[in-house]
């Protein structure tokens, strides 16, 4: 029985390809596409200023409101900010940590220390956002009453605490790529730039910013469009800002069609960033 | 100073006046518990090619790499043109090295590659452009200065990691293993390529690797490496002709090992005639032939002979087959003891 | 290339079959004010076995939070009505979760309740089948926000004021007026909380009402465009010394536990909560008066489970549970005779429950209208849709 299926299969290879990229394309197209079409054409739409239904009208008041209120412009505008500062912070930490964990550490420890950069991803988020809080709970926060007698105090609840709180949870994401990319690189290229004269920093810059910068776009795409989404982390420790997530949040129940229109902005921020990265080529090398 | 070094001093001096550009006292590098050298001490001439020859794991990579600063020894000092370098980093060192994997910069072309230790050293552009023009032409890779390594053959890179090298006139060109990647034609083409470039550039090199006939086809001089330590220094002729242990004669060369007249004697294979009748030489030991193995050039004979031994010969004279009824001979002055 | 190309033919036909199914499926026209009709309940069956309640936080209490504080198990024991709970955050949260249509019974404030009604969201209550309504205080039933044109839309559970909190130990002097939360330099800048939700902007209103009486607001949910952009402005003006808004009301607690917040307004359970975990906090109405609530519960259009919908209704504003609810919310009883079960004797007292006059400066939560809420004829007013979108605006801003 099985073989003669096997049999058949193997005589058909456009059954086979259809067979095996039915669910994957079902999903493709129903699930995430349509999500995304759903989403597109409900930011078009409207509500009954009265009982909050929404109505299906087509028209633009939504993106007119959106841009022509300065207030979604600045929600924008911190919204990338925070996003790329998260990014370039994460960077600074990951490349030195990845660099130590796939280049200098031994080889047994490198198992233990790419473990230990996943252990955080074992934790609930939210148990992580909300120990952030108590560390930067100004005047009785840890940070305010291990570092206040030293004269650092904690930054409070806000933009700063957002980027501290965002950088800490995606760190990870930035680490595993530029550890992978590192690990690949063959250390001979290291020793070579060094062996042709070069200084540590030379080779950095020459060689292994270069080379790891596929993974370094690979990394920022996580720590980018993640925060760029986020909004638990805001309303948790940013104090009184919102970021995108949070406008969506707050106007998904009222205004559905609203929060859409909003949701469109990170779409398209995220499609213009894929558009610039493409243009650098690091996505072919990925 | 052994008996072997005074004679290669001399045999150098004919070439030129030998000055000692690498110095290398009482070196040692332990990785864990292995001792991956041991106490090396090395002299190497301005202008001389030599190899480091040894199986893996012998240090002689080590070696190699502590010299070019990859590695930095336990104990012992390096001096580079009288000046002790063992503990400055390796672009502080007047060396370049041509690595075994190439170690191209991939995402440069060949042009940058080659000029990498130029921009490194702040040549100017002109200058940059014209010297590496002139390594290409070196290496005869005129036109391929905008391919990136990927675009490359392997013989190609080969040279690309060579011209890298050179360009940077270093006093001393480290080469690890750099034709072991090759096939064999390549290899042996290179081979000729790389002595002729030492010979026009007139840089000392110091080349490691395990392949004795690279190493006795190529260099000044050899080292022979063993267990961290070096067996033998001497020029090809004396390593293969009078190898000073046991393990030298037979890594370097194949030996047979005949008991003959109660003491051992060791013969190269090339010096035994096998024929139907004694041929030439004082040496002369009856056998059978047990078989007849064809490796291109030569054919090797193994011969079940009278002493109860079996003797390897490269040098027929006639037609044998197998089962045959032989007798082996050769000049006794072609056996070698071995301390 | 013609990979990609007909990934792309894919994803413009389902975007399209989207717009197609989208549009066909609510063909409901624009500001349609008219009440829908939906069919009232005649009697009463078994029990289905559950009940999916939305709820503020502390109206549905089965001992978890409290062991003491329990009115839920025994309803649960009697009716064989299982209680699944899920408590909203907002008004607005709770009107989006009862339009999905999952939940059968909903405690609705005044801002929530005219819209569920004229959403079709929400179904008469037939209140002869909840005996214990009979015993409710008249000035709750039949009103403006749980009844249309005399017929009742739920059962009235309790009525409350959003109170001015303010930590006893650092607070000095003791604030008496909204205007320690709209001071500009207020020493507590950065400490200071405020409800995050679009309707309090009727707290800003309130606070002009009593101040600048030249703005003319008579009634803070009917507030006409010069009247709502200066309660926007002064909104404006506080949110420099808001430290966070605050929604979650268990975040709200920690953070007044924590001393993070010091003073802003509040709601008497999360006062309670706060005392019980030994945080120095006090509430009071302040001079201006208050916003506030008047809920009710309401059963949904779309219950699945209505008989037990029907026998929660009953339970919960019975005098037991009524009072169980009032006392741990910190909130008036509905029923009467809740009074003379609560633990403390005084409750009622304190609460006002019987007192009209202690109500007068009481403005429930109400849904604002184009049709002024307050009977002016000559102006419009801003509609509750535009709150939200100027909360948004103020927030983001």
């Amino acid at each position: 029985m099985k073989s003669s299926v096997a049999r058949w299969m193997y005589k058909r290879p456009k059954f086979r390809l259809v067979a095996l990229l039915a669910a994957p394309t079902l999903w493709l197209v129903v699930a995430y596409l349509g999500a995304l079409g759903a989403l597109l054409v409900t930011a078009f739409f409207t509500i009954d200023s009265f009982t909050g239904d929404v109505v299906a009208q087509f028209n633009l008041g939504n993106f007119q409101d959106m841009l022509t209120d300065p207030a979604y412009r600045n929600v924008v505008l911190r919204t990338l900010g925070i996003a790329l500062s998260v990014t370039l912070i994460c960077a600074t930490f990951a490349i030195p940590m990845a660099f130590f964990m796939a280049k200098i550490a031994k080889p047994r420890n490198q198992k233990i220390l790419v473990a230990l950069v996943l252990t955080p991803l074992w934790a609930s988020y939210l148990v992580k956002i909300y120990a952030w809080r108590s560390m930067l709970e100004p005047r009785t926060g840890v940070i305010d009453w291990v570092l206040g007698p030293i004269g650092i105090r904690s930054p409070g609840f806000g933009g700063p605490a957002i980027v501290i709180g965002l950088s800490y949870l995606w760190l990870p994401y930035m680490i595993l790529p530029i550890y992978a990319g590192l690990e690949r690189l063959p250390n001979s290229l290291l020793d070579a730039s060094g062996d042709l004269g070069a200084g540590n920093f030379y080779t950095f810059r020459r060689v292994i910013l270069p080379l790891i910068f596929p993974s370094l776009v690979a990394g920022s795409m996580f720590t980018f469009s993640l925060s760029l989404g986020d909004y638990i982390t805001a309303q948790i420790i940013g104090g009184k800002l919102q970021m995108l997530g949070n406008v969506v949040y707050q106007n998904f129940s009222i205004n559905l069609p609203f929060a859409a229109t909003i949701a469109t902005i990170p779409v398209a921020i995220m499609a213009i960033y894929l558009w610039l990265v493409r243009r650098t080529g690091a996505l072919a090398s990925l | 100073m052994s008996q072997t070094l005074r004679k290669t001093l001399e045999f150098i001096s004919v070439v030129e006046p030998a000055s000692v550009i690498v110095s290398i006292r009482n070196l040692s590098r332990t990785f864990g518990s292995v001792k991956a050298v041991d106490g090396v001490n090395l002299d190497i001439y301005s202008g001389e090619f030599l190899t480091l020859l040894g199986p893996s794991g012998s240090g002689k990579t080590t070696v190699l790499r502590m010299i070019a600063g990859f590695e930095k020894p336990d104990s012992g000092t390096i001096e580079l043109g009288g000046r002790d370098v063992s503990q400055l980093p390796p672009y502080e060192r007047d060396v370049n090295t041509v690595f075994q994997d190439y170690a191209l910069f991939p995402h440069m072309d060949v042009i940058s590659n080659i000029g990498y230790g130029l921009r490194v050293a702040g040549v100017a552009k002109e200058e940059r452009i014209a010297r590496t023009e002139k390594a290409l032409e070196q290496v005869r890779l005129t036109g391929y200065g905008d391919r990136k390594p990927a675009e490359l053959s392997g013989g190609q890179r080969q040279r690309v990691a060579l011209a890298r090298a050179l360009v940077n006139r270093p006093s001393v060109l480290l080469l690890d293993e750099p034709l072991g990647a090759l096939d064999l034609k390549l290899r042996e083409q290179m081979q000729i390529e790389l002595k002729e470039l030492q010979r026009e550039v007139g840089i000392t090199f110091i080349f490691v690797t395990h392949d004795q006939e690279e190493a006795l086809t190529m260099s000044d001089r050899i080292a022979v490496f063993n267990l961290g330590n070096i067996e033998q220094l001497g020029t090809p002729r004396e390593v293969y002709e009078n190898p000073q242990s046991p393990f030298v004669s037979e890594f370097v060369g194949q030996t047979n090992k005949i008991t003959m007249d109660g003491r051992q004697i060791n013969i190269r294979p090339e010096f035994i005639t096998v024929s139907k009748s004694a041929e030439r030489g004082d040496r002369i030991v009856k056998g059978k032939l047990h078989d007849a193995i064809f490796v291109g050039a030569t054919t090797r004979y193994l011969v079940d002979t009278e002493l109860g031994e079996s003797i390897i010969s490269t040098d027929p004279s006639g037609l044998l087959d197998v089962g045959d009824d032989v007798v082996l001979s050769w000049e006794s002055e072609k056996e070698f003891l071995v301390k | 290339m013609r990979k990609k190309r007909l990934f792309s033919q894919i994803a413009v036909a389902s975007a399209i079959a989207l717009v197609l199914a989208s549009c066909s499926s609510s063909d409901k026209k624009a500001s349609e004010t008219t009440l829908p009709k939906v069919e009232m309940m005649k009697s009463l069956g078994a029990g289905e076995g559950q009940v999916n309640i939305v709820a503020w936080a502390g109206y549905v209490e089965n001992g978890s939070n409290d062991p003491k504080v329990d009115w839920v198990t025994g309803f649960e024991k009697e009716t064989g009505c299982k209680v699944n709970v899920k408590v909203g955050s907002t008004s607005d949260e709770m009107v989006a979760l009862m339009k999905t249509g999952e939940y059968d019974v909903v405690s609705a404030s005044g801002d929530a309740s005219l819209r569920l009604i004229y959403g079709g969201d929400v179904a008469p209550v037939n209140t002869a089948l909840v005996p214990n309504y009979a015993d409710i205080f008249a000035d709750l039933k039949n009103q403006q926000w749980n009844s249309v044109d005399g017929v009742a839309y739920g059962i009235p559970h309790g009525r409350g004021a959003n109170l001015l909190a303010y930590r006893t130990d650092i607070v000095n002097p003791a604030p008496t007026s909204w205007g320690a939360v709209f001071d500009a330099n207020s020493p507590y800048k950065g400490r200071i909380t405020a409800y995050d939700s679009p309707i309090y902007i009727a707290d800003a209103a309130l606070y002009l009402m009593k101040t600048q009486p030249d703005l003319g607001i008579k009634y803070p949910y009917a507030l006409d465009q010069k009247q709502f952009d200066a309660a926007v402005a002064l909104l404006k003006v506080q949110k420099p010394l808001i430290g966070e808004y605050w929604g979650d009301y268990l975040k709200h607690v920690a953070s007044l536990k924590s001393g993070g917040t010091v003073l802003g307004t509040t709601w008497q359970v999360n006062i309670n909560l706060a005392q019980s975990e030994g945080v120095k906090v006090e509430g009071i109405k302040p001079v201006e008066g208050s916003t506030g609530w008047s809920d009710t519960w309401m059963i949904s259009s779309k219950a699945k489970n209505p008989n037990c919908a029907y026998k929660w209704m009953n339970s919960i504003v019975s005098p037991e549970s009524n009072a169980a609810v009032a006392e741990w919310f910190g909130e008036a009883p509905s029923n009467a005779k809740a009074c003379d079960l609560t633990s403390d004797k005084n409750f009622c007292t304190t609460y006002h429950a019987a007192e009209a006059t202690y109500w007068n400066d009481v403005y429930y939560w109400n849904t604002a209208t184009e049709a002024c809420l307050d009977g002016r004829k000559d102006v419009k007013c801003v509609p509750y849709s535009e709150w939200v979108k100027a909360w948004s605006s103020l927030r983001n801003a």
